[in-house]
This record gives structure tokens, sequence and C-alpha cells, in this order.
């Protein structure tokens, strides 16, 4: 009996125990059970993406997306959420978080990739648009592949960067990583156009062109045209170059600028400048109007010049005549003639230095007109008196000393 | 009569034209006034954005080798700010749900993933504050003509919270790497593609040289237990603008004897956060804090520095200048000696009401975690006004520090309540009695009654064995009207919590500053 009662109190004091223990178990305050049921954990941008939970779906609860854009909340009536074709559609990693009454229950994250089977648009860069010939300089060739829904394709998929020039077509194959895939592309010796694309699989991407201009130019020659060797101070010589070319044998792009420095027998510096056509400069300068003789050099700034050129003028004329009219206060010069004893063409200056006491009071210029000039001194500006005067034209000067204003 | 009655109806009558008119003038003149307010024609040229930094997480460079070519240092610049710019629009985008500045920093296509993100948020009435904290960057390729760039931006920290109709739904903290290819258009490096990839930046505490720490509930000071017997300090000339043109650091090294001779070895002063510059700290009032640290070291006393004073935004978004306001202070002094604590904030409960009360913890959270990385030596507090808050973030914190201006007899039962939820180091950091008798306060308690006050106080501190900080040194002449206000029976009471009275003398209760 009384092992009986023992047994009674230690069999009641285990139930009361038990009891207890269910209880704390079924406390209603133990945190709500949630299971994800959704086991795929990598999708494909377009995917249908639906997270589903084992959860009491009596209680409201939110679903946080975060994305590579942007965050958004979104709910669900039946307890599956069906993410959003905005965030579906991106690729990168997709964090979720299940929210409810402000509280994280489950937190988990899917990644997506890029769409693989899908057309591919082959976004391209290609830069320095232009580069010049010789193997040193070169451009780059970037492909920023995406899938149809604007997403970096995955890394490591091959592409083909190809390119073509006179005749020469080559193709490197590639893969992408850190969202392009790029080449450098150096230049060739001979200048020409450089035409660009890609591939992936069976898709082709448009065609880009770069300009390889010729490489810097080297020395050259120059050469003189004139109608004849007369200093007439009214034709026109004409300086050529040969065809100025880079190292590689390129001829200069046009447009080359040459410049030309002339030195005359004075040591004065006279310039003149042309820029290259197929090569060739040609630049004009008038000739002088008094023997002289010209050492010429051009240059192409800071690349290339040209080697010396001499030329000589000879004078047209030895002497010339001069007519005073004291009392009309007229001096006529002329007429002026040419080499073959021909009128001077109009527009040959005439220079009268008027002097008094020795002194310089003025100079006149004056241009002929059908071999002459005519000088008035008026009363006004040149009381009577004794002047001396000197006539220059075409390199040739004269004295004419002690005449008398009346 | 009737002559009268013509009279008053003249007045009115011209009182009236005259009333008229002068309503017709101030119309016009607002009128023409609106007009001649129009956009500053400048904002065409979009300087404005650039003016002054809005949002400044910390940037590292990691490194700038790429196959492409070399990168130049003013390129790396324009892509830092273009890079942050976009960032900063994109959070004020999902903030207020508008697209402003976007396709500044975004290339056309990028656009559209976010268009369509914050068109679903328009339609749900989401708003979604965010902020980033840090961004490690390097660079995976630079094209040869300077107008294409890849990025790898990793362990990027970054804060969401997301409200439904301007109430808090939820709040996220993460960390994430980004790879970005960044284009060159019309001046603007634009994202062009953006894609989240799973963070492998390995974030490594700072590991303190053991200046101060605190083991088994008790603070301990290169080795030596400390028992915290203090006093918050202003100077008394200069009560809350102790940083300004009237720092004396001579006056300061006087008041510092005073305090060290009353028996008391630690002080509490205030960094006000505006007046220090924000988020570009004034280099002269920093070294006015170096000062007074330096005077306070060679007197044997110990500082508690009490952050962002005045300081009341807590937006997410404004977050990143509040962190550079910590850096550039607290990367100064992390090895002084003079430093026992950094009190984050003074009283940040008493924004809870106005600020949200997650956003204020929110940012105190991240703010000890910034100072932690910044200054691993010293300890961390936050200054609560009540007893009440005192355990809100009590793990993140090395001291739990409080204000008590209650009844004094309800002291012992608050405490022993309070000691039963805290397992740290706790600090009376305020307390104090106004003996402000007088016009304002007819039956206000007097010096005597302060004395009391204080000895009773005195009394408590040394039952319980608590750390304290008195309020305050000095009754003080002025008390500026963004303490308490301007009414001026509460400016009355603050102008007189001191144990040495406005010329100068001891009142009766500073026999009891300290035990």
């Amino acid at each position: 009996m009384r092992i009986g009662k023992i047994h009674i109190i230690l069999i009641s004091i285990s139930i009361f125990c038990c009891i207890g223990f269910t209880m704390i178990f079924n406390m209603p305050n133990s945190p709500t059970k949630v299971r994800l049921k959704t086991t795929q954990k990598t999708y494909e941008a377009g995917d249908n993406i639906i997270i589903d939970f084992e959860r009491d779906t009596t209680l409201a609860a939110q679903l946080f997306l975060k994305s590579s854009y942007g965050s958004t909340m979104i709910t669900s009536s039946t307890g599956e959420f069906v993410v959003p074709d905005y965030f579906s559609r991106k690729k990168g990693r997709l964090d979720y978080y299940l929210v409810q009454e402000g509280e994280c229950l489950y937190q988990g994250v899917i990644d997506i990739e890029a769409k693989s089977k899908t057309k591919i648009q082959l976004e391209t860069y290609v830069g320095p648009p232009s580069i010049v010939a010789g193997g040193e300089d070169y451009t780059m060739h970037v492909v920023v592949p995406s899938d149809i829904y604007d997403n970096p394709i995955a890394d490591s998929t091959k592409i083909w960067l190809k390119h073509q020039f006179l005749g020469l077509e080559k193709e490197y194959e590639e893969v992408t990583k850190d969202l392009i895939s790029w080449k450098n592309i150096f230049s060739y010796s001979k200048k020409g156009k450089l035409l660009i694309s890609s591939q992936i699989a069976e898709i082709h991407s448009k065609e880009f062109t770069v300009e390889i201009y010729p490489s810097l130019a080297q020395n050259f020659k120059i050469y003189s045209f004139r109608e004849h060797e007369y200093a007439d101070g009214n034709q026109v010589t004409t300086f050529t170059s040969d065809v100025i070319k880079d190292s590689f044998g390129n001829i200069v792009s046009d447009g080359t600028m040459v410049n030309f420095v002339i030195k005359n027998s004075e040591g004065s510096l006279l310039t003149t400048q042309g820029t290259t056509v197929n090569g060739i400069v040609t630049a004009k300068l008038l000739h002088p109007d008094h023997a002289d003789s010209w050492e010429i050099s051009a240059f192409i700034d800071g690349i290339a010049e040209s080697e010396i050129l001499e030329i000589t003028f000879d004078g047209v004329l030895d002497d010339f005549e001069v007519s005073f009219d004291m009392y009309q206060r007229e001096i006529v010069v002329g007429p002026l003639t040419s080499f073959m004893g021909q009128i001077i063409p109009d527009g040959a200056i005439v220079k009268l230095e008027i002097y008094t006491n020795n002194e310089l009071i003025e100079t006149k210029v004056k241009t002929s007109f059908e071999g002459r000039v005519k000088f008035v001194l008026e009363e006004g500006f040149y009381p009577d008196g004794e002047y001396d005067f000197r006539i220059k034209s075409m390199g040739i000067a004269k004295w004419f000393k002690n005449r008398v204003l009346q | 009569m009737m002559r009268m009655n013509r009279n008053i109806y003249r007045s009115l009558v011209i009182l009236s034209f005259l009333g008229v008119v002068i309503i017709a003038l101030f119309g016009i003149s607002q009128v023409l006034a609106y007009l001649g307010s129009g956009a500053d024609r400048s904002s065409m040229l979009h300087v404005a954005l650039n003016k002054e930094k809005v949002y400044v997480p910390k940037v590292i460079w990691k490194d700038t080798i790429n196959p492409g070519r070399p990168i130049e240092e003013q390129t790396i610049l324009d892509i830092e700010k273009d890079y942050l710019n976009a960032w900063y629009v994109r959070n004020v985008a999902y903030q207020n749900n508008e697209l402003k500045a976007i396709d500044d920093y975004y290339t056309a296509s990028a656009m559209q993933n976010i268009e369509s993100t914050i068109a679903a948020n328009v339609s749900n009435n989401l708003s979604i504050h965010s902020t980033t904290v840090a961004h490690n960057i390097s660079l995976d390729f630079y094209s040869a003509d300077g107008q294409l760039a890849v990025i790898t931006d990793s362990g990027v920290k970054a804060f969401q919270h997301i409200y439904q109709q301007n109430e808090l739904l939820f709040q996220t903290e993460d960390i994430t790497n980004y790879q970005v290819l960044l284009l060159l258009e019309d001046g603007y490096w634009r994202i062009r593609h953006l894609v989240k990839k799973e963070n492998d930046e390995m974030i490594t505490p700072q590991i303190s040289n053991g200046f101060a720490k605190v083991v088994d509930n008790k603070i301990y000071v290169k080795d030596k237990e400390y028992q915290l017997k203090g006093i918050n300090y202003y100077p008394q000339k200069t009560p809350w603008d102790m940083f300004g043109e009237n720092f004396d650091i001579e006056v300061i090294g006087q008041d510092f004897d005073i305090i060290h001779d009353a028996g008391l070895n630690t002080i509490r002063v205030f960094v006000p956060y505006e007046a220090f510059g924000k988020a570009k700290v004034d280099p002269e009032k920093l070294e006015k804090l170096k000062l007074l640290l330096d005077t306070a070291l060679s007197k044997e006393i110990m500082v508690v520095v009490t952050l962002f004073d005045f300081y009341g935004d807590y937006s997410v978004l404004d977050w990143t200048l509040t962190h550079r306001h910590a850096e550039q202070i607290i990367s100064v002094f992390k090895d002084h000696k003079a430093i026992l604590a950094w009190d984050v904030k003074n009283e940040p409960n008493l924004d809870f009401e106005s600020r949200g009360k997650e956003n204020v913890t929110g940012w105190l959270k991240e703010m000890i975690a910034q100072i932690k990385q910044y200054d691993p030596n010293h300890l961390i507090t936050i200054g609560w006004s009540d007893m009440k808050s005192a355990s809100i973030l009590q793990n993140e914190v090395d001291l739990v520090s409080f204000h008590y201006y209650l009844d004094i007899d309800m002291f012992s039962n608050s405490f022993e309540e309070l000691q039963k939820q805290i397992d740290k180091p706790m600090v009376l950091q305020e307390f104090g009695l106004s003996s402000n008798k007088g016009f304002w306060s007819p039956f206000g308690p007097s010096e005597t009654t302060q004395a009391e006050y204080h000895e009773q106080f005195q009394t408590l501190i040394k039952q319980y064995n608590v750390h304290f900080l008195s309020w305050t040194l000095y009754d003080f002449e002025n008390v500026p009207s963004s303490v308490v206000g301007r009414l001026p029976w509460r400016k009355h009471k603050q102008k007189h919590f001191g144990f040495i009275n406005a010329s100068g003398e001891k009142k009766k209760a500073f026999k009891h500053i300290s035990n």
C-alpha cells in the first residue's frame, strides 16, 4: 500500500511535469514557424520567380525585395510571392526578407543570371576613332553584350572580335569578363580604313570604322617654278614639294600644313604656306621688285623639313627718267621699262624722299600707272626753297640735289 | 447731427479709399517680387548640384590597376563624384518617388529600371529611405579613349527604412557588392549597368590598445579600476558655446584646478555638431578641443566627450554627413589619454517623438559602429535623459549613462529596478537641482535645499557605488534660447544649477560636490 502511494505521487508528479512541459512547448508567443518551400536558388532573367513559404497565412506578411537598381515591398493573398517582372528581369543577386509586423521572419537570396538563349545585343564602343599607321598606336574595341532584358551577359561567354584592313581579315576569340569583352587593335603600316565588328554565337554586331592616318612625315624636297627670273614685283613664284610620305611610304594626309620660310639677301624672313594635296604642297609668293637671292626651306612644324632651295632674281631696269617741273611743283618718274623694254605693269612702287637742309622731311610712296608716277609737291606743305630728292624704284635709287621750288 | 454723420461718412470713404490703395500697392509689389524671384539662371549649368557635398559615405579606392589603361587622378575624382551622386539621386528618388536628376547619372536604358520600380512603389504608397555608408572601389577596366570604366564596389553597407503611407514597415541593413559599368556622356560618368553581387569584403574590427575597458561591470583605465566622480562642465562665461570666439584655455585650466581640488576626476563636455562645421570639421575648433584635452590631461582629469550636441536630423540621407563629422573628430583623438568615453548624443530619447524612435536608435547604433571603427580604444556611451530609456542599445555601448532630475526619494527604487536589467557599468551622467528661488520661482529650492539635495544624492551614490557626473559647476548669467527655449522662468531655472554662483563664490552645495 505504502509503495502504491509513493507510486501514485511519483506518477502524478511526472504527469504534472509532462503537462507543464507541453504547456511550455505550446506557448502561444513562440516564434511563428516559417519554412521556405521554394528550392530553386538560381534563375534566369525573365523566368517567372515565385517565392513560396510554409507559414501561417492568416497573418498578413509582406516580402521586401532588394535588387540591383532598387527595392520594393510586395504582398500576397495566397502565401506565394510572385517577384514582379521589373525585378525578375534584372540580373544580379535578389535579397528577400519576409516581413510580418516589422519583424523579419525569413531572409534569403536568389541569384538571377542573364538570359542565356536570347537575342544578344552587342553594344560596341570603339575609340579612339582615328589612329596613326606604324603599329605603335592602337584603338580599343570594347563590346558590352547584353541580353533582351538589357542585362550584361554571363562572364566567360565566348565572343569573336574581328577586324578587316586592306584585304586582311582577322578574328580573335575572347571571353567576356567584368561585363565586357575587349581587344586592342594596333595600327598597320599602311593607312586606310580599319573595319571592326564582333560576334557572339550567331549574332553579329554592326560595322565600326577606325581611320588609320599616315604616320609622321619624313623630310622632303622642294622645287620652285617661275615664269622668268626677273625681279619685276609682278609675277608669282610657285613652290612645290615632291610627294611627302611617312616612314612607311604612306602619302601624308591631305591638308597637312607646310610652312615655307624664305631668307632674302638682306637677311629678312618671308613666309608663305600651303597644304598638301596627294602629298604635294603648293605655295606662292610674289617676285621681289629688286634683284635678290632667296634661300627657301619648308617645314611641317615639329615633324619634318625640306632641303634648302636657292633662287636668284635679276633686276629689270638699270635706270629711269625723272623730269622736274618746279614751277608746277611736279616730279614725274618714268617711263619705267621692264626687261624687254616694255612698259612695266601697273603697280610698281616708286618712293620719293624729300630732304631739306640734309634732313628727311617726308617719304611719298606711289605705284606706277602706265609706266609713270607723278608726285605733286603742294604749295601749302612745301614752302619755296631748296630741296634734295631721292627717288627709288625697282632696286634703283637716284639723287637729285639742290632743286629750288618756286 | 446730420453734419456729424456726413463727416463720419466722408472719413469712412477716405479711409476705405486709402485702404484699397494700400492693398492694391501691396498686391502689385508682391506680384513684382514674385516675378523677380525666378530660378537662378546658374541652375541651368548644373553647378548647384556640386556646390556642397550632401552625400559623403566613406569611399576607399582599393586599387586602380586595370588591363585597359592607367587612370588619371582627375578621372578617379570625377568617377567617384559622379558615382556617389548616382547613389544620392537614387536614394532621393526612392524616398520622394521622383526621378529628379536620375537622368544625369544613369543612361536612358539604366534609368528605365529605376522608373519601373518607382512606379510600383508609388502605386503601393511605399517610400524607401536609404543610404550607403561605405564603398570600397576597385577599378576593373578603363578604356583607352577614357570614355568607359568598369568598377567593382565591394562591402557596400546600406541601410533602408521602408515606409508605407508614412508608417515605418521595416528596416534592413546589408552589405553587398556591386559591379558597375560607367560611360562618360555629356561630361557625366553615367551608370550603364549595375549588377548586385554577393559581398566578399571582409570587415575586420579595429583592435583596442586596452587603454580604457570594461571588465565585470567595472571600468579600467590603463589597467587600474576607475571610479568616475565628475561634473558636467561649461566655462561660466560661455555656457553652450564652449569652443566659440571667447574660448579661453586659461579660464578652463583654472576651472580644472577647482574641479580637481574638489576631489573630482572627470568632466563631461559637449561638441556642438553645427558649430564644429558639420561634415567638414573646422580645424580651429579641433585645435581648441585638443587644447582642452591636453590641459585636462595635465590636471589629471578625464573627459567624457559628448558629440552631436544640438543635432536633430537623424534622417537616413543625413547619416553620411554625421559619419564624416565623427570620423574627423574621433580619428584625431583616438590615442588621447585624457578621453575616457565618447558620449554619442545627449538625451537622444527626447527626439523619439519628433523624429521617430527607429530613426534615432538606428542612427545611434550605426554611429557607435562608426566610432568603434575609428577609435577602438575609448569607451562609448549614450546620455539618455531618463532611466526608462537607459536599456536601449545596452549591448552596443560600454557604459550605460542616464540623467536623473526627478524626485530624489524615488531614485533608489528606480535605480534598483534598472540594475536588474543592465549588466554594464552605469553612469549617473546628469543630476542636480537649481537653486532658483526668486521672482520667477517664488517657491523654488533655495541654496540650502540644493546643498541638502546634493548631500543626500552623494549618500545614495556611495550606497550604490554608481559613477556620477553632476550638473554643473557654475551658475550661468546667460542661457541661450536654443537650450531650454525662450520662456524666462525656464531660462532662470537653468541658470542656477551650479555649485559656484555667478559672482564666483562657492555655494553651500559645493561641500557635497563629491564624496
